[in-house]
């Protein structure tokens, strides 16, 4: 949480010096990455893994993922373990769109990221030839710890994403809603 | 062969047949045609196993919340502790002067099955090393950590660490180019991980090594104690 | 629990009478082929549908088990395709193999008269070759998406020709049902999945159903079909390895091992003991794995969640194991043709004995909460029953069909590597319910168990890992790094792979869910020409609508997870 501690010194004379301020936003950000609960869009062997990532060895309950809602409507994480080929694509790309904003991807394994060494005739060469994906996570499949390690740059991105969804909205403000939110939908997905 | 349990419901089959007797055409027993499911027991329909049920469950519960040793790892502040042999994040080694010791020799890319490393070789200016890869990329998230290219590796150029911490924001990231895959010649050996050499087997063939030194100087000994007595035999000979 | 009684000794095998069952039909309709595995007959399609039936009913021969159904493209060849169909005879343990030439536009009778396991078999045929079967209900691509033009497995295909799938194509069930005269009440048309958490993420089920009660459904597979076949046609020997390791993914050993078993027949090379010794253990410990995976999911499916988390500590610590074996935790590629990638590690004993004291406690965990237990019993007791002959014209084998009353096991019936050597018992039920097929698991990690005990016991035998024929395994790397020979033998490995002579086997082994066999054709050169795995989860699957109408949605559920399909070795 950035806590910014009034430097101004007229305010400071009015209020004291036992107050700290900070901004709505950041506590915000605070709450949203410190409850991440995912949408396991598991399909194959990185599937088990996440599952040990959620048991009690390694436990992701300790970041915030305690439940894991198999629904998009109530989950902002959507996690994509697994092979996603190309019958299960629009399935995927449903998923994905029925989720609420604000969402995220992590796409974790070299077969949701790639393709993997898959080159085949049914196997998609990585989600984001449909999806926009926030943080890949390689590895076949990632350790447990590789997954958490995934999950804990996707925190950090979440502070940044946000001030940056903030700054292009205040930017462009007086513009037409779809026209942001079409913006919002195509970010890029550098930082 | 195992021996019929004494409670087999079957009737017990001898392995081979006494001799004399024709062998059964058919001792298999035929396939049941309908299901015979299970027949709860009086308690088990007045729910009563529930209770040693709960009382697992409360074991649990109690041995936790009163300073048990818990499984769970906290990572990030605490790792588990992978063996020397975990395949993480590929190393390209160093010779001593701090170049790569890599020949660009191509069995590692053709030893890939996702075929993940790209190869651009150049001449080295040093005969003896004849070649010298001037790109050596790894494709990071197409790698499936299989090994296969430390296998292959004749000069033990690549190996793997025990890292795993990976995580890429662009694909673009996960092209892994030469610089980040070399490291500095003294590396510490507990960040290593796949690779042709292990230590305890640096111990087997120092042993070897020893055990063979040993051979090979008893065996001097030997002969040399051979060829005194046999010079001492012909002084006395040639002597009288 | 019982036995399965010994095969019959060889003397006893019926070529003799085999030959009067071939009798029966024209002359020059039913060659048989020498010098094969297993007995092989090149059948005309014209009697394949009357010879099946004889195969079936002759008390001589009793093929009451179609194992795999598999085509062969021989482009050069007229007629281009083969259809090879593996018959087992649990009764006798015998093996058939019966290849039926057929062109393109030659179609093939059905077999789903005889054996109903043909039904999804037929299916992939199509799919992946474009061979029609006439009198098949349901012909339509099964591991494809519908807009998937082409077939791919023929070798005219590009490997990496994608088609894209629109939304207008995907497939809307079309149910025909008679409308009853009580029809008071909706049909609905409910469709589970294929994200779905009880579908394991993979599977689509579209039920009709008239309130909870499901009168009609229909399966779809298919969303990850990842190409291994394909993928196997377009590497060498030793870089399929990875992907076997990805069909049953939670014991990825044991696919390691078949496959490796099934070259090794091929190349007729021997494996040291050691490695023989390491890999029963660790294909032992992979099938408690595996066990521990399937009764976890489905206690979580029916609302037992404790359970899911006893059982995940034990594959915890076999995943430790493996790791500081080869290096991986879940997809261990450990297995390499002719004996293992690398040496067993110095503390291999200690913790495999370790493991034998920390695993039980956790198995009897969860025993004392759900065996007994009421709610447990309600829910899985009677449900999706299946009696055991009806179970093997189904094609089953394994766990599921051990829990129907039929005790066959291929390391019992056809015993590989060191099970004959060690006291074990094959566990059989006579349920054929959820309930058995839960309980037969617990069953097997004990035996399992028991197994890996005899052989620790026995000690680690002394000598290499893997064999030491140049032309098979890898130098070891001393004599890379030293010898010229060595190196050269390196470099023609990595360059060229495995040479394997031309040939064709069958092999099995027990999977975790039944018997993976993979049919193997090599044409003599590093690739393989076809490698066929016989997935044991996929006629099981396909038995699921008959199991699940007639019963509620909840039953469908928990019956699903009993059957233990893993979608990696479903869809290849």
């Amino acid at each position: 949480m950035a806590l910014k501690v009034l430097e101004d010194k007229d305010t400071s004379k009015i209020i004291g010096e036992s107050w700290v301020t900070a901004r709505f936003e950041d506590l915000e950000d605070w709450a949203q990455r410190n409850s991440f609960w995912p949408f396991p869009f598991g399909t194959a062997c990185c599937a088990i893994e996440f599952m040990s990532t959620l048991s009690s060895h390694y436990d992701v309950a300790r970041f915030g993922s305690e439940v894991v809602r198999f629904s998009p409507r109530q989950s902002d994480v959507l996690l994509v373990a697994g092979t996603i080929n190309d019958k299960m694509a629009p399935v995927l790309k449903k998923i994905y769109d029925q989720m609420a904003d604000p969402k995220w991807v992590i796409s974790m394994g070299a077969c949701a990221c790639s393709g993997g060494f898959y080159r085949a005739y049914h196997v998609m060469q990585g989600i984001d030839e449909i999806i926009p994906v926030d943080v890949y996570v390689p590895g076949c499949p990632p350790t447990p710890e590789g997954l958490m390690y995934g999950i804990l740059q996707l925190k950090e991105r979440v502070s940044r994403d946000r001030k940056k969804h903030r700054a292009l909205v205040a930017r462009a403000a007086g513009q037409a809603q779809e026209e942001i939110s079409d913006r919002v939908d195509a970010r890029p997905a550098s930082a | 062969m195992s021996q019929p349990l004494a409670s087999d419901p079957m009737p017990s089959m001898p392995s081979t047949p006494p001799p004399g007797r024709p062998v059964l055409k058919n001792p298999y027993p035929p396939h049941p045609t309908s299901t015979r499911p299970y027949r709860p027991g009086l308690a088990e329909r007045l729910y009563l196993p529930l209770l040693s049920g709960l009382m697992v469950t409360m074991r649990h519960f109690l041995k936790n919340l009163f300073g048990a040793k818990m499984y769970t790892i906290q990572y990030p502040e605490e790792r588990r502790d992978y063996s020397h042999r975990f395949r993480g994040h590929h190393i390209l080694t160093t010779r001593p002067d701090g170049s790569v010791r890599c020949v660009a020799c191509f069995l590692c890319a053709q030893a890939c099955p996702a075929e993940c490393i790209q190869i651009e070789a150049g001449e080295h200016p040093d005969v003896n090393i004849e070649k010298y890869p001037v790109v050596y990329e790894i494709d990071m998230l197409r790698c499936i950590f299989c090994g296969y290219c430390v296998d292959a590796c004749p000069e033990e150029a690549i190996i793997m660490s025990n890292n795993y911490d990976m995580a890429y924001f662009t694909r673009e990231q996960s092209i892994v180019g030469k610089g980040d895959l070399m490291k500095p010649f003294t590396f510490d050996e507990n960040l290593l991980g796949y690779r042709p050499r292990y230590p305890e087997e640096e111990a087997k063939r120092a042993k070897m090594r020893r055990d063979a030194f040993n051979l090979v100087d008893e065996a001097k000994k030997a002969r040399a104690r051979e060829e005194l007595a046999a010079a001492t035999a012909a002084k006395a000979g040639a002597g009288r | 629990m019982s036995t399965l009684a010994p095969p019959l000794p060889e003397t006893a095998s019926a070529p003799v009478a085999w030959d009067a069952v071939r009798e029966k039909f024209p002359a020059g309709s039913i060659i048989p082929q020498e010098g094969l595995d297993q007995p092989t007959w090149i059948v005309r399609r014209e009697v394949l549908l009357d010879l099946a039936r004889e195969l079936r009913d002759n008390p001589a021969t009793q093929f009451d088990l179609m194992l795999d159904l598999c085509g062969v493209d021989f482009p050069d060849r007229a007629p281009r395709f083969d259809a090879v169909y593996h018959l087992y005879s649990v009764p006798n343990a015998k093996r058939l193999r019966l290849k039926v030439p057929v062109g393109e536009d030659q179609p093939l009778p059905s077999l789903i008269p005889v054996w109903k396991a043909a039904n999804w078999f037929e299916r992939e045929l199509y799919d992946m070759f474009g061979l029609q079967v006439t009198g098949h209900p349901n012909l339509r691509r099964i591991l494809c998406h519908e807009g998937f033009q082409g077939y791919p497995l023929r070798k005219d295909y590009d490997a990496a020709r994608r088609w894209i799938l629109t939304e207008d194509k995907i497939y809307q069930p079309h149910f025909d049902l008679p409308a009853g005269a009580d029809d008071m009440f909706e049909r609905m048309t409910v469709n589970i999945g294929p994200s779905h958490p009880a579908m394991h993420g993979t599977f689509r089920l579209m039920a009709v159903l008239d309130g909870e009660t499901i009168v009609a459904s229909d399966v779809e597979i298919g969303y990850l079909h990842r190409c291994f076949e394909k993928m196997s046609e377009t590497h060498n020997w030793q870089q399929v390895i990875p992907y076997t390791d990805r069909l049953n993914y939670c014991s990825s050993f044991i696919n390691n091992v078949g496959y490796c078993r099934t070259v090794e027949q091929l190349l007729k090379v021997e494996v040291p003991p050691r490695a023989v010794w390491a890999r029963t253990i660790l294909s032992e410990f992979s099938r408690i794995m595996d066990h521990c995976v399937c009764n976890g999911s489905t206690l979580v499916d029916a609302g037992a969640l404790s359970n899911f988390w006893y059982f995940f500590q034990p594959r915890e610590e076999i995943y430790g194991l493996l790791e500081s074996c080869c290096g991986a935790r879940l997809t261990v590629s450990y297995g390499r043709i002719g004996g293992l990638s690398q040496d067993l590690p110095p503390d291999f004993m200690e913790r495999s004995r370790r493991l034998l004291e920390i695993i039980p406690p956790f198995i009897e965990d969860v025993e004392k909460l759900i065996d007994k237990n009421r709610i447990w019993q309600d829910r899985t007791v009677g449900i999706a029953a299946l009696s055991g002959e009806e179970a093997v014209n189904w094609g089953w084998t394994g766990p599921c069909l051990r829990a129907s009353g039929v005790a066959y096991d291929v390391r019992r019936a056809h015993p590989y590597d060191l099970y004959d050597t060690v006291d074990w018992e094959v566990p059989v039920l006579y349920g054929g319910d959820v309930y058995d097929r839960y309980r037969i698991r617990m069953l097997e990690i004990r035996q399992s168990l028991k197994i890996i005990r005899q052989l620790l016991d026995r000690g680690m035998p002394e000598g290499p890992f893997i064999t030491d024929d140049p032309h098979v395994a890898l130098p070891p790397k001393e004599a890379c790094y030293n010898q010229m020979e060595a190196m050269i033998y390196h470099f023609k490995l990595i360059m060229d792979g495995i040479q394997v002579p031309a040939g064709e086997v069958y092999s099995m082994v027990e999977g975790a869910n039944g018997e993976l066999g993979f049919y193997t054709i090599s044409d003599g050169s590093s690739r393989p020409y076809r490698i066929k795995v016989r997935p044991p989860c996929f006629p099981i699957f396909s038995a699921f609508s008959r199991l699940i109408n007639g019963g509620s949605l909840s039953d469908a559920i928990v019956s699903l997870g009993g059957l233990n399909v893993i979608a990696g070795e479903l869809e290849r």
